[in-house]
């Protein structure tokens, strides 16, 4: 076959090549050949016949006609399938609905893990802002208001109020349950001291002058007991320094008195 | 041309009515729609070899269509009609591309 090719081309060669090629393009299988057509006078078939002319049209037509109702035919119906296609089809659905059922359960799992943390994480921001206000209110940095006593110690008038009696006054209250207090302007918080000075006390390096005005706030009645006790730090007040104290029962204290958060230069937390 | 005639009236019949196609002769319809355009190629070839007769073009087309149904009706009922469907649509599919190679050379004999 190549061998023919290469040779070189005369018209007579082209003949040839043409016969050639008509063998080797022709694909036809060896096993249904074609029938082939006999060999007829030319132009009988060209003059009229109309009979078979109007069967050409017709089958024609039937062939397009059923050409573009196979196309406009989409709804492939089960009706027409076989049974094994219809098993076959049935197998590929459920084996996708497995798939898919499985993937909604890992969905699902995802999805119930995300609302756990989810709340999980809501509930530690509750807890963390509860803590921030407990904390707040604790170390002094937030003003805080309620129920609560406010007490007057006057200038004594047998001698000035020392700041042990003072401080004893103030840890008296905290273990009536005070929650916060103040002195004189200054929020009472852990590490507030108090020390004698020149006509007063200084309380966290501000000197106080009397009268003495400490507001807390906590429940009433312990609070009050716990200056109006008998043998309490009240009469120590007016008997040792001849000062009077008023114990006033306020259903609204405000204190708006912040102590700065301290720096801490030693104590770290533990992680 | 007659031919070309009525594929015009076919396919604008076809768009315009749509009929319900039996359910019995569904799945036979794409065969019969190949095989029949298999004998229009064939007729197409001979028409190029001058050798083209209507008599012969009716009956290979009414028996390439007929053929094609009775031999996927018979796979059908044997059981192995997808089976037997793509060996027609084979088969038919190897003579629609001899013809139009064959027409292929008449067009371009150069």
């Amino acid at each position: 076959m190549g061998n023919k090719e290469t040779n070189e081309k005369t018209p007579i060669d082209r003949n040839i090549h043409t016969q050639y090629d008509e063998e080797n393009d022709n694909i036809e299988t060896g096993a249904f050949p074609v029938i082939r057509r006999r060999v007829h006078k030319l132009g009988v078939s060209k003059s009229g016949r109309p009979l078979t002319h109007a069967l050409i049209v017709l089958l024609c037509a039937l062939l397009s006609f059923g050409y573009v109702i196979q196309l406009n035919n989409k709804t492939s119906t089960y009706e027409t399938m076989s049974e094994e296609e219809l098993t076959r089809l049935i197998g590929e659905t459920s084996t996708q609905v497995q798939n898919l059922e499985r993937r909604k359960s890992e969905l699902t799992s995802q999805l119930n893990s995300l609302q756990l943390s989810a709340d999980k994480q809501k509930e530690a921001e509750r807890i963390a802002s509860q803590n921030a206000q407990t904390s707040g209110l604790l170390s002094g940095r937030l003003p805080a208001e309620g129920k609560g006593v406010v007490i007057t110690v006057d200038r004594g008038s047998k001698a000035p109020v020392d700041a042990a009696t003072m401080f004893q006054l103030l840890e008296e209250l905290r273990n009536a349950g005070v929650e916060v207090m103040s002195l004189n302007g200054v929020r009472v918080v852990t590490s507030t001291y108090l020390a004698d000075a020149k006509g007063g006390l200084e309380c966290d390096g501000k000197i106080l002058k009397p009268p003495y005005t400490v507001k807390a706030i906590g429940d009433q009645q312990n609070l009050q007991n716990a200056v109006n006790i008998a043998g309490g730090v009240g009469s120590r007040l007016k008997v040792k320094f001849g000062s009077s104290v008023t114990v006033d029962a306020s259903d609204n204290v405000e204190i708006n008195e912040t102590s700065s958060p301290r720096q801490f230069r030693y104590a770290q937390t533990v992680e | 041309m007659a031919a070309v005639l009525g594929l015009l009236i076919g396919l604008i019949l076809g768009a315009f009515v749509k009929p319900d196609i039996p359910i019995v002769l569904q799945p036979y319809l794409p065969i019969m729609v190949v095989a029949a355009l298999d004998a229009l190629l064939g007729a197409a070839r001979a028409y190029f070899e001058r050798s083209f007769s209507d008599k012969v073009f009716v009956i290979s087309f009414v028996s390439n269509v007929l053929t094609a149904t009775l031999l996927v009706l018979l796979g059908n009922q044997l059981g192995v009609g997808s089976q037997l469907q793509t060996a027609v649509i084979v088969v038919l599919g190897i003579r629609i591309f001899s013809n139009v190679s064959a027409i292929r050379r008449f067009l371009f004999r150069g």
